[in-house]
């Protein structure tokens, strides 16, 4: 029987972020301007299949899509211990740009869903020269919390169960089942503590606060879309975002949290253009 | 409202094997009215319907019947469509002994949206 095949392929690198030697695992696709997806806290790169398998896309952008550290195929740095896992603001822009070093990019796009939604506004407030423009799914600056995290991370509760059960209710009950299943399952299959420790960027350190005043959008355009569905990053904190740094925003109908894994076909409708004006 | 969940349902009775240690009773309050559910091996055993003078239960949902009811669309609106959703508009109150609810909480979510009607019903 002949197999359909998709054009990603994938690869595995040693980086130096922050003087330490990272194993880190990613997959690419199609050839232009480099095109560098970051992908949600406790997930991974899988989450930009679509991407890696349109053919529109492909034609103009070179997909490359990384696991972090700690997520899906990459490895956690030499020494690392379980529980002790947290993602910081110094520590996740460091690896953006570590991976980008390393692969010699120029100029990259940096698209970013969740807490790569926010990193993409230190990436615009801090290194702004180096991007080419700067997308942010689900973006906002700041975040109460408004659940209780250590129920991530808990022996007596399994973290597969839980952090899927979470990622569930973030998606939209219009998004196709096999996507949204798909999408919860990537989160089953994280390991203990990552979610929480991703969280710990995504609502305590990685918060813009005054920083946004700093973002400039007139050499680096900043492009923001955020789905109708999503509770924790809603359109209205995505829209006070967009008033701060002046820039528009998109709301998306019919997604979540995950656009582009949970309903990448909707979620195309709205990249397309975006991706018009980058070119 | 909630008393249907002791009727016997197709999708209902294929959550057990998400929840098959779990034995527990919980209240769901509209505030006006009371309901409460015990889950045998994960399955509804029973529903009693409030009003209780005394009423034992592990963990409580709260939330007016108004929000409960979008909850129940075959299709609800952004912010209600999830228990969480409803958490982080505060319309929603949980206390009591969560581990039940929280190291279960897919199964919650889906036995709650198994009351939603079908598309085509």
């Amino acid at each position: 029987m002949k197999i359909k095949m998709e054009p990603i392929t994938g690869h595995y690198g040693n980086f130096d972020i922050d003087g330490i030697n990272h194993r880190i695992y990613w997959e690419e696709a199609g050839e232009g301007i480099p095109l560098v997806c970051l992908h949600t806290a406790g997930s991974d790169g899988r989450q930009y299949r679509a991407l890696l398998n349109d053919k529109k896309i492909l034609k103009n952008f070179r997909v490359i899509v990384y696991d972090m550290p700690w997520h899906g195929k990459s490895s956690p740095p030499q020494g690392s211990k379980v529980g002790h896992y947290q993602l910081s603001t110094k520590s996740y822009v460091s690896q953006i740009l570590s991976f980008i070093d390393g692969l010699e990019l120029i100029k990259p796009v940096v698209m970013g869903c969740s807490i790569g939604g926010r990193v993409i506004l230190h990436l615009a407030s801090d290194h702004k020269e180096k991007f080419r423009a700067l997308i942010g799914l689900q973006s906002a600056g700041h975040l109460d919390p408004y659940y209780d995290i250590d129920w991530l991370h808990r022996q007596d509760v399994h973290g597969g169960e839980i952090c899927g059960a979470i990622a569930y209710g973030l998606m939209a009950p219009t998004s196709p089942k096999e996507e949204r299943f798909e999408t919860m399952w990537h989160y089953m299959q994280g390991g203990p503590g990552i979610f929480k420790g991703d969280l710990f960027f995504y609502k305590f350190d990685g918060d813009i606060g005054d920083k946004v005043k700093q973002i400039d959008n007139s050499t680096c355009p900043i492009y923001l879309l955020t789905g109708e569905y999503d509770y924790s990053a809603t359109p209205e904190e995505t829209k006070i975002l967009a008033d701060n740094i002046g820039v528009d925003m998109v709301k998306m109908k019919n997604v979540g949290h995950f656009p582009m894994s949970e309903n990448p076909k909707e979620f195309l409708k709205y990249l397309y253009p975006i991706l018009n004006k980058i070119i | 409202m909630f008393d249907k969940l002791s009727e016997n349902n197709e999708e209902r009775n294929s959550l057990q094997i998400m929840a098959k240690n779990l034995n527990t009773v919980f209240m769901i309050s509209t505030m006006d009215n009371e309901y409460i559910i015990k889950i045998i091996q994960g399955l509804v055993s029973e529903v009693k319907i409030g009003p209780f003078v005394m009423p034992s239960y592990e963990f409580k949902l709260t939330a007016s019947k108004d929000e409960w009811n979008k909850f129940l669309k075959v299709i609800p609106i952004p912010g209600s469509h999830d228990l969480i959703a409803l958490l982080r508009r505060k319309v929603l109150k949980i206390d009591g002994n969560l581990y039940p609810l929280m190291s279960h909480l897919l199964y919650f979510k889906l036995l709650l949206a198994s009351l939603r009607p079908t598309e085509e019903s």
